[in-house]
């Protein structure tokens, strides 16, 4: 009975293992980019580069010459014109069976959205939060403005 | 006189349009609009704000958010609108990712002959790409128990993420997954040898 629960849970600790460094850190890579393009990523902000690995919390900032294009792990595809704050809140995908959760945040600016994998499995696994909306996406293609006359970020 | 009037018109002007401007929105304005994917579905993006639901379901649909939930409105957008409004955004948009299914012998991860010319169009695929990805999704037919070919489905793309990577691939990033029997080809029975089903799916992205 001991043994087979340590065996179990050795199991268990095998899976997270292999699991972990796609599940918990790259969710997607930039494919597209011009002019200034920052990640906001644990408080520090780095020039953002294609091919760049995107990672859950993640914050895409592009200043007035930038813009962006970004594919995601489930095949969902952002993009994002200049003068934009997209955060990419949250994100969770099981490659085998596509269950998952995508999350993100338009603080202003534009975003285009190709949805893949996760919206398709489940219709409510998709939202896209802006100041005053939730967008739930049952798929496949939009866009979305948000022009801040007020707020700075 | 006509001059006092005249003054007296430009004076009102101003005056209206400094009101206008004092009851214009300060919170954000937003646009979302719906579109055809490429292969000219539509599909559905429900806005909510507070109470007020917005349900866009066609081409060109639009919600306009003001300040308050009641300032929500339905419209329709023409294209020119939506191509001014969002153009750097449209441009930037990734290419289109690509899809090639390789068959595979029953019960193995053995690749057949027929579809190994479909590793060339993987690696000429890539070589089009600006910043390419790949993700290989191994699959099984329905003989045997989810777990077994959920293994099954890993080992068949894992076999085929070793012969693209010794090949000159030109990326590195490889990503590989089994979906074992969930995502059938051709729909059966459980219990059914499909040659169909029993394949990988490489997407190039």
């Amino acid at each position: 009975m001991f043994m087979r629960t340590s065996l179990m849970i050795t199991a268990l600790i095998g899976t997270f293992l292999i699991s972990a460094p796609l599940a918990l850190a790259d969710i997607g890579q930039i494919k597209t980019l011009k002019g200034k393009v920052e990640i906001e990523r644990a408080g520090k902000t780095l020039t953002a580069e294609a091919g760049d690995a995107l990672e859950q919390a993640d914050t895409i900032v592009t200043g007035a010459d930038g813009q962006l294009g970004m594919t995601f792990i489930d095949s969902t595809r952002m993009s994002s014109g200049p003068n934009s704050r997209i955060e990419l809140s949250r994100f969770r995908f099981n490659s085998t069976t596509h269950d998952g959760e995508f999350n993100t945040r338009v603080k202003r600016g534009t975003l285009s959205v190709i949805s893949g994998q996760i919206a398709k499995r489940s219709p409510d696994a998709m939202k896209v939060m802006t100041p005053a909306s939730i967008l739930g996406v049952r798929g496949t293609r939009f866009l979305v403005k948000v022009d801040d006359a007020g707020a700075g970020q | 006189m006509i001059l006092k009037s005249g003054l007296r018109a430009s004076a009102a002007l101003v005056l209206l349009s400094l009101v206008t401007a004092c009851a214009a929105p300060k919170g954000p304005s937003e646009l979302i609009v719906l579109l055809p994917d490429s292969t000219g579905k539509v599909g559905t993006v429900i806005v909510s704000n507070g109470e007020n639901k917005t349900v866009l379901n066609k081409a060109l649909a639009a919600a306009r958010v003001g300040e308050g939930p009641e300032q929500t409105q339905a419209v329709t957008l023409n294209q020119e609108e939506v191509d001014k409004t969002f153009a750097q955004a449209l441009q930037a948009v990734p290419p289109e990712p690509v899809s090639f299914t390789l068959y595979f012998a029953k019960g193995s991860t053995d690749l057949l002959a027929k579809s190994k010319p479909a590793m060339r169009m993987v690696l000429l695929e890539v070589a089009s790409r600006q910043v390419a990805e790949v993700q290989v999704t191994g699959h099984t037919d329905t003989v045997g128990r989810l777990k077994t070919n959920d293994d099954l489905a890993l080992k068949r793309a894992r076999a085929v993420a070793e012969m693209l990577k010794t090949r000159d691939l030109g990326t590195k990033r490889i990503l590989t997954t089994g979906r074992g029997e969930r995502e059938l080809l051709v729909p059966t029975k459980d219990s059914v040898a499909e040659p169909l089903n029993r394949r990988v799916e490489i997407i190039v992205r």
